[in-house]
């Protein structure tokens, strides 16, 4: 018999068997079709984990902070406008509302061969990848194997974008790197021991004066999982790129970031002719599967349109912001 | 068959649409009742519960929960707000939307456990009783509802909006793409968005603040029940003692079924009784066949016992797909003549004999003319190219499901041994009621189908299913009312589907581009089901022309098709007016002035000369015009229809002292039944049409049409002026002898010598009065005479549509900008729902060419594409602006001269965009749909 735990301090929270559950978009779903099964350990009443606070010069995003509140918070719209951009281009406004930092970085993956009844895959459990020989239309064109599964998760996309550091209790702190790991273990969605819970994200200071854009390729206009998606964070000093962050989605078991693209970026003049160069290599590497090979092309025209548009952006402000009161 | 059988009855009659396996056309109905029902498990004291208190529309509650229990099992069942609807069960489509704290959450993502000290609000909540919501006044006004059943959801989302928006901007009027974003996590079927977002664009600009006058509210006749909740579904009927039936489906998409006991789960607590629904039958034809359901006291228990039915099914060799179902040696999937007669039929009329060769079924060429004309057209342009334009090609189209937002759903509850009243989420009460009748040897009066609200049809409701055939035969064995209401992947399995299509066409035109034959041969992916042809339809189009016309079944282990607005129509349309555009191309020639010298049809001459007259054609681009990344294109399809008339519709008027009652078994799937009815009997007597009484949805009533195959307004119609005259002479008589002169019937009433007296005045000490009204045949009789109750008419409707495209050359993504329908289907009996009809047809067509794709394992046939999040319908933010255009003239030999048009609307729009994109970039699209990928591939070439 399925049972359900409030713990009402994050401290109670810790060391339990089983699941934790914050906005419950994903969760749900699994709980129906039997992929998750035991204790959910419900984050309801545990306090603290909602807050976005600046500390230390950094922008601190609670685990329980929703997709709403980081895309309409005014510091991170302001400071972190790759993130806010991500954040408010996920799912509907409905799920927005209620899913969380957290939850949105350890949810599972959306494959159509694992989100099913009676799902046999590596994700649950079973011995092979049926997307890899199967229909795996949207799944990843970088084979990292074993699972071909898109990584779900816009927010790691542009998280990874950003000097992120990833607040656990009951474990060490992580880098989004250490969090996922390097996805040879199909099983684990994450790198997260029993009992740990995430309690939030630290981003990074800001960069004064980024030109950032989120890039979501996809069918229909809103409310559908990205083919592909682009973060790009420019900082243009006189008419030189100084620095450049590229991170995808949609493409691999991980997000990615792309340095080769970035190395194309930094030290050369902001001008067309470099924006269409890097590009030019976002794809260098891929390892498409027979059905995928599509994404490459997506990929190298979402690039380039996501440093097109981070151009065209405002900078974001030069002073430091005013540390928020506690 | 193992387990013991307690009761057993053979059927008879055969099930339209649905799936019989097995060697027999006698289906049997095997059933039994558990031994000993033991009472519910859950809630008991060892099972937790979660306390919890919140306040539901103002009210404080506290109440205990299984924690397992999501927001939207709650408020539906154990708050009966019956309002909030499951439709998708991921999230998708906002069916279930419910203010959490004034925020749209999604109730079936909402674990209720999350509700505790917070303030929920339904749609029943968001204004005092007996009063409207400034949104929901403007979805009435701005008729931005079809079906109604994923209204209340938008209601509750665009309320939020509204108050947000009001409080950050007054008075303003948010753009289109404001309100899309807002509304991006709502789904509408019936794709009646462009209403959805004038509404909320008014009423979020305080437009209306205040209570509607008096009359017309709405253009929409029951529009108030569907924007407060109340209108009621057959998945909110909720009887004493109700049963929850689920069905058990084959994993496997080839097995022969070597055992099936369900004894085990017929001794679990809480079950009640078991049905199988293989018919005798021992062969499974595709994954997610059903194989039998069970009823227990709630879902969970009856799935529960689902897992605990013994079944054996020895798995063999699926073919899935055309290719595999045409590979040399491929195995037959119906090896025997006895086993092809139980192919489900595909298409809406009865199948004819064809040969079969292997999984081939076919060729069905009975509509050619002049084939020979047409081959040696073809044939000598192939040979002397130089002589003229010959078009060839091979078009494809993909498989795209119904998805109707209420699934398929019935209530059955037997009210005496020889009696049953049945709910049912139907498109034809009046025949669905005389086929359980046949099925369970009852008497045609002691069989009651109800279906007061139907949440949407498209073609894939309208014969009697399996999901009743459970309900009826475990509410009989069990002695309870059961329902069953399918999920959504299941309802994406078997729901209905329209078949996938390969057509090779070739069009042959002279030197002067006037065409001298069409040849096409289609192939349909029905799956396991037959029946389905679309080059029948090319007779539709440019009548003069030879045609050689062929289609063929290719049988394979897949869901059977369905017949699905306009069936045939969309696939041979998206491949003969793109044809015809080519043809166009290398003539150097006006599409529009081209398909003129090709077309003799009245209808569609029209609206050619309302399309050359719009400044949007007069003023196109040259073809790729734009070289940059975005690149716009126009592009234009014709498409023509029959209409129906069934010869049986009859409409009953009753009139008395309490006013006019217009009845008929007939029903309102979105498509305005109602409205209809109401208007068309008030524009007799020139009264209001709310003063008309309209009582729909029983087949107690006398007998009305289906809702399907355009046939309502044509078969309606009529019926409803002849019973209104009936009624308006009567009246005159009584008022000559009440007034001892001869009067006149004028709007409302009599007017006479001395003054006017109303209808009412008559009918206040009249005896009760009854007129029943029939559809009479037209002038010059039918196309074909009325054959298993329907006729197609004489004359064929047209449909003009132009859509403008941007086409993003970089991340492959078409976007329409604007559509322009043009329709000639004669008089147009309610123009705002017409309007909104007509614009759901087009948005479907959208979702066709660019979005919508049923996906199975290649291998295992498995549904992949098993929710709205995969299965992905046009949304709000996909359907660019539209208008639409009533060229309302001719059709004065049709009885009524108003016929059908929710077919017909949807026939061009893929074609249109298909020479939009080609319009705009050179490429020309030969397979739908326009996914990124495929963009991508044709622009680089």
């Amino acid at each position: 018999m399925t049972t359900l735990e409030l713990p009402t301090s994050l401290d109670a929270a810790l060391g339990r068997a089983g699941e934790p559950r914050a906005g419950g978009t994903d969760l749900t779903e699994r709980r129906r079709l039997h992929l998750s099964k035991g204790t959910v350990i419900d984050l309801r009443d545990v306090p603290g984990l909602d807050a976005v606070t600046w500390r230390e010069g950094q922008l601190h995003l609670g685990a329980l902070v929703t997709l709403a509140a980081v895309a309409e918070h005014p510091d991170v719209r302001a400071r972190y406008p790759a993130l806010a951009a991500t954040a408010a281009s996920v799912a509907t406004p409905q799920i927005r509302a209620r899913a969380t930092v957290g939850g949105n970085l350890l949810q599972h993956v959306r494959c159509w061969y694992y989100r099913r009844p009676g799902a046999d895959c590596l994700k649950s459990g079973g011995s092979g990848c049926p997307a890899r020989t199967g229909d795996h239309l949207f799944h990843a064109c970088f084979d990292l194997g074993p699972c071909v599964a898109p990584h779900p998760s816009s927010l790691a996309t542009a998280l990874l974008a950003h000097d992120v550091r990833i607040e656990v209790a009951g474990d060490r702190e992580h880098t989004l790197a250490s969090l996922y790991g390097d996805a040879s273990d199909a099983r684990r969605q994450h790198m997260l021991p029993p009992g740990a819970l995430l309690t939030g994200v630290s981003l990074g200071p800001p960069l004064a004066g980024e030109q950032a854009a989120y890039i979501r390729a996809t069918s229909r206009a809103r409310a559908e999982w990205p083919l592909v998606e682009v973060v790009a964070r420019l900082l243009v000093a006189g008419d030189q790129i100084d620095t450049a962050r590229v991170t995808v989605g949609g493409v691999a078991n991980l997000p990615l970031r792309l340095g080769a693209v970035e190395a194309l970026l930094v030290g050369k003049p902001a001008r067309p002719e470099t924006l269409t160069a890097a590009a030019a290599v976002a794809a260098d590497g891929a390892k498409p599967l027979a059905g995928t090979a599509y994404k490459l092309d997506l990929l190298r025209g979402a690039v380039l349109d996501a440093l097109e548009r981070a151009l065209a952006q405002p900078p974001t402000p030069a002073a430091a912001p005013a540390p928020a009161p506690t | 068959m193992s387990p013991p059988i307690s009761r057993r009855g053979v059927l008879r009659g055969t099930l339209g649409g649905t799936v019989l396996v097995g060697e027999s056309c006698a289906p049997k109905i095997v059933s039994e009742r558990a031994e000993a029902p033991a009472a519910a498990p859950v809630a008991t004291a060892d099972s937790p519960s979660q306390k919890l208190e919140f306040t539901v529309n103002g009210v404080a509650r506290a109440l205990a929960v299984d924690p397992e229990r999501t927001a939207l099992e709650l408020v539906r069942s154990d708050l009966g707000l019956t309002g909030c609807k499951e439709s998708c069960g991921h999230g998708a489509c906002g069916a279930c939307s419910v203010l959490l704290d004034d925020v749209p959450v999604a109730a079936c993502l909402l674990p209720a456990v999350a509700l505790h000290r917070r303030r929920l609000t339904t749609v029943e909540g968001l204004a005092p009783a007996g009063e409207l919501h400034p949104v929901q006044r403007a979805f009435m006004a701005e008729d931005a509802l079809q079906c109604g059943f994923c209204t209340p959801g938008f209601v509750v989302a665009a309320s939020a909006f509204y108050r947000r928006w009001r409080a950050e901007h007054g008075n303003a009027e948010p753009d289109r793409d404001t309100v899309a974003a807002a509304l991006a996590g709502n789904l509408c079927r019936c794709a009646a968005y462009d209403g959805i977002i004038r509404a909320v664009q008014k009423a979020s600009s305080g437009a209306y603040e205040e209570p509607l006058g008096p009359e017309p509210a709405a253009p929409r006749y029951d529009a108030r029940d569907k924007v407060t909740g109340a209108a009621r579904y057959t998945v909110d009927v909720q009887l004493p003692d109700q049963l929850e039936g689920k069905i058990l489906r084959s994993p496997h998409a080839h097995a022969r079924v070597r055992k099936v006991d369900w004894s085990r789960a017929l001794a679990l607590p809480g079950v009640f009784g078991a049905v199988d629904l293989l018919h005798g039958g021992t062969t499974i034809r595709f994954a997610g066949q059903e194989i039998l359901a069970i009823a227990a006291v709630d879902a969970r228990t009856a799935e529960a016992a689902l897992a605990a039915v013994d079944l054996d099914l020895e798995v063999l060799p699926a073919l899935i797909g055309m290719d595999a179902a045409r590979a040399d040696g491929a195995p037959p999937v119906y090896p025997t003549r006895n086993t092809r007669k139980s192919a489900p039929n595909a298409s809406e009329g009865p199948l004819l004999p064809l040969g079969w060769d292997g999984n081939l079924r076919g060729p069905f060429q009975l509509f050619s003319t002049a084939k020979h004309r047409a081959r040696r057209a073809v044939q000598r342009l192939r040979e002397q190219p130089a002589e003229g334009v010959l078009v060839e090609g091979t078009y494809k189209t993909q498989v795209q499901c119904h998805s109707a937002l209420e699934p398929h759903a019935c209530v059955a509850h037997w009210t005496a041994a020889d009696a049953v009243t049945v709910y049912l989420s139907t498109q034809s009460v009046h025949a669905v009621a005389e086929d359980i009748a046949e099925r369970w040897g009852l008497r045609r009066d002691r069989v009651r189908v109800l279906a007061q609200y139907i949440g949407g049809g498209f073609g894939g409701k309208a014969t009697l299913q399996l999901e009743c055939v459970a309900a009826v035969e475990l509410a009989r064995v069990t002695g309870r009312p059961v329902r069953v209401v399918l999920e959504r992947r299941e309802e994406l399995t078997t729901g209905g589907l329209r078949p996938a299509q390969e057509i090779e066409l070739a069009l042959a035109t002279d030197r002067d581009g006037y065409l001298q034959g069409v040849t096409a041969r289609a192939f349909a992916d029905a799956g396991c089901g037959v029946g389905s042809n679309s080059t029948v339809l090319l007779r539709l189009m440019y009548a003069k022309a030879p045609k050689d016309i062929a289609d063929w079944d290719v049988v394979n282990h897949a869901p059977p098709g369905k017949p699905f607005r306009g069936p045939g129509g969309p696939p041979v349309f998206w491949a003969l007016e793109q044809a015809v555009d080519v043809a166009a191309e290398r003539l150097e020639l006006d599409p529009i002035l081209l398909r003129k010298r090709f077309d003799p049809n009245p209808a569609r001459n029209r609206l050619y000369d309302w399309a050359l007259s719009l400044k949007t054609w007069r003023e196109r681009q040259p073809a790729q015009s734009d070289r940059g990344r975005h690149r716009r294109g126009l592009g234009l399809a014709v498409g023509g229809w029959f209409y129906f008339v069934q010869p049986s519709a009859r409409l009953q008027i009753d009139a008395g002292p309490d006013g006019i009652v217009a009845s008929t078994a007939c029903q309102d799937i979105g498509n305005g039944t109602r409205t209809v009815i109401a208007e068309t009997v008030a524009g007799v007597l020139g009264i209001a049409p709310a003063d008309v009484k309209v009582q729909i949805g029983d087949s107690s009533l006398v007998p009305g049409p289906m809702t399907g195959g355009s046939r309502t307004t044509a078969s309606l119609v009529p019926a409803a002026i002849m019973a209104a005259e009936q009624l308006r002479d009567e009246l005159l008589e009584r008022a000559e002898q009440l007034l001892g002169v001869k009067g006149v019937a004028v709007p409302g009433g009599v007017r006479h010598p001395r003054g006017v007296v109303t209808w009412q005045q008559l009918l206040a000490g009249s005896p009760p009065l009854r007129f029943v009204g029939t559809r009479k045949r037209d002038q010059g009789g039918y196309f074909l005479p009325p054959m298993y109750d329907i006729a197609p008419g004489r004359y064929v409707a047209g449909a003009l549509q132009i859509v403008e495209v941007e086409v993003d050359t970089r991340l492959g993504r078409i976007r329409v900008l604007r559509s322009h329908t043009g329709v000639a289907a004669g008089h147009i009996v309610a123009p705002a729902l017409a309007r909104s009809q007509a614009m759901g047809g087009v948005i479907q067509g959208i979702g066709y060419a660019l979005y919508e794709e049923r996906r199975l394992d290649p291998k295992t046939g498995a549904l992949l594409t098993g929710g709205l999040e995969d299965y992905r319908i046009p949304g709000i933010g996909d359907i660019g602006e539209l208008d639409v255009n009533f060229v309302e003239d001719g059709y004065e030999r049709v009885n009524g001269r108003s016929v059908g048009l929710a077919e017909l609307v949807t026939l061009a729009p893929a074609a249109a965009i298909g020479n939009a994109v080609a319009h705009a970039t050179g490429f020309r699209p030969r397979e739908l749909p326009l996914r990124p990928d495929r963009v991508l591939q044709g622009i680089r070439g």
